[in-house]
């Protein structure tokens, strides 16, 4: 009787042991990460849209589009090959990717759909002129893009660029319209949004001065869109206080990002360019001192530090009233009406300390591409203004090379859709922008 | 009533009583080989009676049985030692001395060996079906890094690949058994101490905040089974193939470790005193230089004034020759002296006829090979373990161990403020001694030589390496605890119960700090992160045996397995330091807050049936089912079985007494199943809430903005689908013993499988606004083979001589990645040179660029003029052979240079086609010798150091400069040996400038193409040579009441054979988190030492 006693307690003891933990498993910190949210707000949502967007058009980028259009000069480690345009799948920094995932469209759409059944329409066109903004830069850089099967897994196709762009327009339309809304149920970004503070009317501007940029991205190769270009900016940004922009508090991952590039990460890689500095120089530009802090010569070897733009909290410019007047004077000067351009040409000019003119015919466009090329500096839209334009009319940095016409899809992209072609077998120029034989001004193009 | 022994609680002090003496029976005598050589520590024992005693250096063993347990009967005596045979002899219990002497047979096949198998389960070496390697105490304390446990396992066993991360002190050692089977987290084996399983993780303090350095900055990382004292061990026992490791389920997919530790023995109380001295000097370093100063285009470079900095091109060593007389610095050697390690254990061991104990504690005191106070490991450990018998059918046992460790770490590796960096840069001519500028008192590098008032915060662009050496502010700190408590029920004469309940706990305080005017964070940075771990671990099971004929056997063993594993990280960045001191956040503007919680449960039960057939045949079989806390909600339990086979063909042949020309042989058949746990959390899809990136270089923003907060989706898809990793092994192996056992030979087999591996499957983020996705989705393959031959060829008393040899081939192969062809390993390298997985090469290879070459059908527009160039076509115009090309010669544009090739590809692989180790001992008398060598063959590392320091003009080899070149003859043969193209045989170096331009672009390390300076990493180590000499004279114990004093002198890391142009083919980037073991970015060098010890023993 012992011996059993002893097996029963045994066997009790497995079986309690056992039973004693029927939630083992599961439940509390075992199953639900304690580390990551699950339950958010839309304005959550929209911050984290709003630092992405930042992030696509401040970042790195900006700086690519600033070494091509030597703006800056490319000193340093992987900079150097870069400025010598030794482009491949890697060198776009996932920032393809970043169209689409984590604060890209999958989040627009997500705030989107939320706003929609919040019946939030502020919010809603705030979404879209987000996702305007966003998928039409990724237009400009990879030209055809994957759009309309985007987020709906599979193998989605790449929509045409000029089909993209229409695309943008139309959800830069439809967010006009539903910033216009006056339901009561509308509570839009509010405080979260750090640059209009929830304003539709800005946002409006906004939408409109994008849907310009657009048009005029697509002119070289539809010139009826500086006609639409012309209309749009009209409606756009008019002055400073409706600049789109990043703003920055300083603290830490909430700094400018060319400081953190040539000041905390990558000193020395990316250098004043005397191109751009001669230029200003010889112009006599108010904003030298603003971008340079002093003499450029790269074969002096003392490193030349940039101005405020490298501030950590320098807003860095997203959409400025001054790139909306200056499209406003390009467009009315290539439909013809120079008269308008000048005006607009002149009142860009006094925004920036500039003493007026009156140029007429191609010095009228000249003046108004210079102004633009100065002001767009390490800003996305330069390089391609230049892809449109060829203008400045550059000198590549190799001999017997192209300036890029194009960003490779990212290599992550390519290998999971097999709709991305490989990097040999992609575009040198994307369907928007063939090369220019010449420049606007009947000079070869160099870099094209 | 003789011994008794007492616990006092609370204390756990022993007090021993001495012994009455009483109508006791006293058994002594003497044990010897055949030979006549003494067997020290060969245990006599009585049978079924819990009594007896190690014997001591000379054989000789003395024990007491008490009067009341002598009553006339007759027992056993069985005198046993590992390595020969046991022998046993009826003794009849009368008062009075026995005097027993014992000559054992050599078995050195170990083949009655116990060999532990794992959650309580244990055998006999001859019945083993599966290959499990042992390392004993003796080897371990030869090993070549006695600091950590994980070295102790180099080259003692086939395919068990050992690498440490550098020569520095608190460097991690990553083990990797039978090649790599999983492609996320890491491919290390589960370590068991004692039946408990115990953690093993190395994180890296930058690494736990996703930190603007790439992976491989920050300072070494320590792999924390290091924290075991080796001294403590008894033997470990590698479980490397899944028929194995299958009892360990879904832990178990990288092979299982497990340690016994040491224990006391009845009989008198034993005394250890080990001391050891170590001398450690750098191997190798770079050689540089000392002709050429700062500058460009042979133009010095003399930055004079105050403020000036060094900047665009002007930083590299392609200044004009320096004039005669100029001193100059060896910036490679200049910042290493002597490192020197003590290293003090002593332990006490001992125990009557129902209590044994032992007690050690070990000091080891580590100064590292680099200049300065912050360079140092410190461990100190207690250990306590005993075991008690309440009565005839339980003893209750108990685990203790306390370990405190405590490094200062130096900045290393990819990061503007790491020390050879910044030193290997610098310019022959720059003092970089002086690291502090005598006026200002501020921090001076070779880029700002003259730093200005109010520069305090200014980046030096590179760290002056003293400056980075002397920088206190590195440091861990840790305190942990394992133990357990451990019953042993035998409630009847078939039925023993098992039940270990341990505990492991540690709390690891840590900190990371940049001074102002580090250049890797000029304002200032200060890393807090406290790990703190605890794992609970509940095994329980019950083994019947039953013997139904003289010729059949049988145990069935049923388990149950609790296990509990918690971890919080909280660490916090400060950066931009307030006053210049002290390190402490509080000290800091501004601070980022990062916190990581985990909780993992494991259910499991195991079932394990054995049969032993007429003492021939042995067969297992088993079934571990597991429930994880981390499985996919839709299938929470999963099966490993196994099976193995072994059979003894010489003992059907008649050959039992393993005499003559084949004295033993074995035949195995092994199949297994282990799995691996998916990543904790892997099931949950959620947002995130903290760092966005802005690009690759480090820039980057936060989710929120301005205090308002935000979140974005998370870049990887949750999988509530997810189940464990699954390996399927198959292994076949001989064992041999030929010529009354002098020679042994072992050949094995394995092919496994490695399916449902879990990987963040790359999704298309335009498909499903995720980057990746967790998935089951791959499938690598590892097969091979594994060769031990040990022969010794004299056995005698005065002289012995043993060599052994073992060989590991390992084929490592991704065949699936479910359609991605690549997956790159986030962190592990650059750029340039970044570890991945690719389908059909292997797990941790690197990817990169090439320069373009002929034959792989290229039609790239590499001149950018707008025309697609057909590649092939051109490799035709060689001048020297035109109309051909060979595949894969390089190609060579007009002008004489190459040009890269835009496209993403496998550019080296660090797995080792083949390891070989050898080893022999040779001993007279009492003079032992001893010798270990190390061969991997078939590495192929990217040598980034090379690169960039071609780029910035101070490697030797940039004396080239002097020197007109071409490509294929001059430059990179060894990796170009053949060139083709237009431009083939052109002199594209005529001037030093030429040189100097290739290296600045496209030929440096700055440039895109990694391949250049991929390299072969094989080499052959001699990892030891040792002589000892063991004391053991009568005047020893007369005078100093010593049995023995052991004393040894060894050389480790003598010599390294090997064509690797880096410091050491070695040396890791990342530790033993890294799956990529082959990238090399101004790692730390590896070190020799010069090892004294001396062993006093009674």
């Amino acid at each position: 009787m012992k011996k059993y006693s002893r097996s029963i307690a045994l066997a009790a003891l497995v079986i309690s042991s056992a039973a004693g933990c029927k939630d083992f498993l599961s439940g509390g910190e075992l199953s639900n990460d304690p580390n990551r949210p699950q339950i958010v707000t839309n304005r959550n949502i929209f911050v984290g849209i709003q630092s992405a967007t930042w992030a696509d058009y401040n970042s790195d980028l900006s700086r690519l589009s600033a070494m091509f259009t030597q703006q800056i000069l490319g000193a340093q480690s992987q900079y150097i090959p870069l400025y010598q345009y030794a482009i491949d799948e890697n060198a776009t920094n996932g920032f393809h990717s970043a169209l689409y995932g984590s604060g890209g469209l999958v989040d627009i759409r997500k705030l989107q759909q939320r706003s929609t059944d919040a019946a939030d329409f502020r919010m809603l066109g705030v979404a879209q002129v987000m996702e305007g903004m966003v998928i039409g830069l990724g237009a400009d850089y990879f030209g055809d893009l994957v759009y309309k099967g985007a987020l709906q897994g599979g193998d989605p196709t790449l929509t045409k660029q000029l089909e993209v762009y229409d695309s943008v327009q139309a959800v830069l339309d439809q967010a006009i319209a539903n910033l216009a809304s006056t339901a009561t149920t509308n509570s839009g970004p509010g405080p979260a949004d750090l640059v209009y503070g929830g304003n539709a009317a800005r946002w409006t501007a906004l939408a409109h001065s994008l849907k310009a940029r657009f048009y005029l991205n697509t002119a070289e190769v539809r010139p009826a869109a500086y006609a639409q270009a012309l209309t749009e900016a009209r409606l756009g940004i008019q002055t400073e206080a409706g600049d789109y922009h990043s703003v920055w508090s300083g603290r830490g991952g909430e700094t400018n990002f060319f400081y953190q590039f040539t000041n905390e990460q990558r000193n020395g890689y990316a250098q004043p360019n005397e191109f751009l500095w001669n230029l200003m120089q010889a112009r006599n530009d108010p904003r030298r001192p603003v971008y340079f802090a002093g003499p450029v010569d790269p074969d002096v070897g003392t490193q030349v530090d940039f101005g405020e733009v490298d501030d950590p909290t320098h807003p860095q410019q997203i959409f400025s009233a001054d790139e909306n007047t200056l499209i406003w004077a390009e467009a009315a000067y290539r439909t013809g009406n120079q008269a308008e351009a000048l005006t607009q040409l002149n009142r860009y000019r006094a925004a920036n300390g500039i003493p007026s003119g009156a140029q007429a015919g191609a010095a009228l466009l000249r003046e108004i591409l210079t102004e633009k090329y100065i002001e767009l500096f390490v800003h996305t839209q330069a390089w391609t203004d230049y892809r449109r334009t060829c203008f400045p009319n550059l000198t590549p940095t190799v001999v017997g090379m192209k300036i890029p016409g194009r960003l490779f899809y990212d290599a992550l992209e390519r290998q999971t859709n097999p709709n991305i072609p490989s990097a040999q077998d992609q575009p040198t120029r994307n369907q928007a922008d063939p090369a220019n034989a010449t420049d606007d001004f009947g000079n070869v193009c160099l870099g094209q | 009533m003789s011994r008794k022994s007492r616990f006092f609680a609370g204390g756990f002090l022993v007090a021993l009583l001495p012994a009455l003496a009483a109508a006791q029976t006293t058994i002594s005598g003497r044990v010897t080989s055949e030979a006549g050589v003494p067997i020290p520590s060969a245990t006599v024992f009585l049978e079924g009676m819990s009594l007896g005693t190690q014997a001591d250096q000379s054989g000789n063993y003395s024990f007491t049985v008490p009067a009341a347990r002598a009553t006339g009967q007759t027992v056993t005596l069985i005198a046993r030692r590992i390595g020969f045979t046991s022998r046993s002899t009826p003794v009849t219990l009368n008062a009075g001395p026995l005097a027993l002497d014992f000559v054992l047979a050599l078995n050195p096949l170990h083949l009655e060996e116990v060999v532990v198998t794992g959650a309580g389960t244990s055998s006999t070496r001859a019945k083993l079906g599966n290959v499990i390697n042992t390392v004993d105490s003796s080897l371990i304390r030869r090993s070549t890094e006695p600091q950590n446990v994980v070295n102790s396992l180099a080259g003692k066993a086939p395919n068990v690949e050992v690498r440490s991360q550098s020569g520095e002190p608190g460097a991690g050692s990553s083990v990797k058994i039978r090649g790599a089977a999983t492609i996320l987290g890491t491919n290390q084996p589960l370590f068991v101490v004692d039946g408990q399983p115990i953690n093993n993780d190395d994180i890296s303090t930058d690494q736990t905040l996703t930190l603007n350095q790439p992976g491989g900055g920050g300072e070494v990382t320590l792999n924390r089974a290091a924290d075991i004292n080796p001294n403590d061990i008894e033997s470990i026992d590698i479980l490397k193939g899944s028929s194995a490791a299958a009892i360990y389920g879904a832990r178990a997919a990288n092979g299982v470790v497990l340690i016994t530790t040491k224990r006391g023995h009845t009989g008198p109380t034993r005394y250890s005193l080990q001391s050891t001295t170590t001398f450690d000097k750098v191997i190798k370093t770079m050689p540089l230089q000392r002709k050429y100063g700062l500058g460009l285009d042979g133009i010095p470079f003399v930055c004079g004034g105050v403020g000036c900095a060094v900047g665009g091109l002007q930083n590299g060593s392609w200044g004009a020759a320096l004039p005669a007389g100029t001193p100059t610095f060896d910036h490679g050697s200049e910042i290493f002296d002597t490192g020197r390690t003590a290293d003090n254990n002593l332990s006490m061991s001992g125990g009557n006829d129902r209590t044994t104990f032992y007690l050690s504690g070990g000091l080891t005191a580590q100064e590292g090979t680099i200049v300065g106070p912050n360079n140092k490991y410190n461990r100190a450990s207690l250990r306590l373990k005993g075991t008690h018998q309440l009565n005839t059918r339980l003893n209750v046992g108990g685990n203790f161990s306390y370990v405190d460790t405590r490094g200062k770490y130096v900045q290393k590796g990819s990061n503007t403020s790491g020390l050879l960096l910044g030193a290997l840069r610098t310019p022959p001519e720059f003092d970089n001694r002086i690291y502090i500028d005598p006026i200002t008192g501020l921090h001076r590098s070779y880029r700002y030589p003259r730093p200005a008032l109010g520069s305090e915060t200014r980046t030096r662009s590179y760290d002056n390496p003293f400056f980075t050496a002397y920088s206190a502010g590195n440091r861990s700190e840790l305190g942990r605890f394992i133990g357990n408590v451990n019953l042993d029920y035998n409630p009847l004469s078939w039925l023993a119960v098992k039940y270990t309940l341990g505990g492991d706990y540690y709390n690891d305080w840590r900190l990371e700090s940049l001074p102002q005017s580090a250049s890797g964070f000029p304002t200032g940075r200060v890393v807090r992160l406290d790990i703190n771990n605890l794992e609970i671990d509940h095994n329980l099971i019950a083994t019947a045996t039953a013997s139904w004929t003289p010729n059949i056997g049988t145990t069935f063993t049923l388990g149950q397995n609790l296990n509990s594993r918690r971890q919080r990280q909280t660490s916090v960045l400060g950066t931009t330091l307030i006053a210049p001191q002290p390190f402490a956040l509080q000290n800091t503007v501004s601070w980022s807050p990062f916190e990581a919680r985990s909780l993992q449960h494991v259910e499991s039960y195991f079932a394990q049936g054995t049969a032993d057939l007429y003492d021939q045949l042995f067969l297992t079989l088993g079934i571990r089912n597991d429930g994880f806390s981390t499985f996919g909600a839709s299938k929470r339990r999963h099966n490993f079985p196994k099976a193995s086979l072994a059979w003894i063909f010489t003992n059907a042949l008649g050959n039992a007494d393993q005499q003559g020309l084949l004295s033993f042989g074995k035949l195995r058949l092994a199949y297994g199943e282990t799995g691996r746990e998916p990543t904790v959390y892997g099931t949950v899809n959620a947002y995130q809430e903290q760092i966005l990136f802005g690009s690759g270089y480090g820039d980057l923003i936060n989710t929120s903005q301005s205090s308002q907060p935000g979140v974005t989706t998370d870049i990887t898809q949750g999988n509530n689908n997810l189940r464990p990793e699954r390996s399927r092994e198959n292994e076949y192996g001989l064992d041999f013993g030929f010529l009354d056992q002098h020679v042994d030979l072992s050949l094995t087999h394995y092919n496994k499988r490695s399916t449902d591996v879990i990987l963040r499957q790359p999704t298309s983020t335009a498909a499903t606004g995720y980057f990746r996705r967790f998935a089951n989705a791959a499938v690598v393959t590892n097969k091979g083979e594994e060769i031990v031959l040990n022969v010794r060829p004299f056995t005698g008393p005065l002289f012995s001589w043993e060599v052994g040899v073992n060989y590991g081939r390992n084929r490592n192969n991704v065949v699936s990645l479910a359609g991605a062809e690549f997956v790159n390993f986030n962190n592990e390298g650059f750029t340039g040179a970044i570890g991945s997985a690719t389908a059909g090469v292997g797990v941790g290879v690197v990817r990169g660029l090439d320069f373009i070459r002929c034959g792989r059908n290229l039609h790239i527009d590499y001149d950018g003029d707008g025309t697609v160039n057909d590649i092939d076509a051109e490799c035709r115009l060689s001048p020297a052979s035109p109309g051909t090309f060979a595949n894969g010669a390089l190609f060579i544009a007009a002008g004489g240079l190459p040009v890269a090739d835009p496209t993403d590809r496998v550019i080296a692989n660090p797995n080792p086609k083949y390891s070989m180790g050898y080893s022999t001992t040779a001993r007279l008398g009492k003079l032992t010798f001893g010798a270990l060598a190390d061969v991997r063959k078939g590495v192929t590392i990217w040598n980034g150091t090379r690169g960039i320091l071609l780029r910035f003009g101070t490697l030797d080899e940039t004396l080239v400069r002097e020197r007109t070149g071409t490509f294929g003859k001059d430059w990179a043969t060894d990796v170009y040996p053949t060139v083709a193209g237009p431009g083939a045989g052109t002199v594209a170096f005529a001037t030093a400038n030429d040189w100097q331009d290739w290296f600045l672009g496209e030929g440096g390390g700055f440039g895109t193409t990694g391949a250049q300076f991929v390299e072969d990493g094989s080499f052959v180590k001699l990892r030891e040579l040792s002589v000892s000499y063991s004391f053991d004279q009568k005047w020893l114990r007369d005078r100093f009441n010593f049995s023995t004093i052991d004393v040894r002198i060894a050389g480790r890391n003598l010599k390294t054979w090997t064509k690797y142009k880096g410091l050491d083919p070695e040396a890791n980037l990342g530790g033993a988190e890294w799956l990529t073991q082959g990238t090399d970015y101004f790692n730390s060098p590896q070190t020799r030492s010069f090892v004294l010890s001396f062993s006093l023993n009674r």
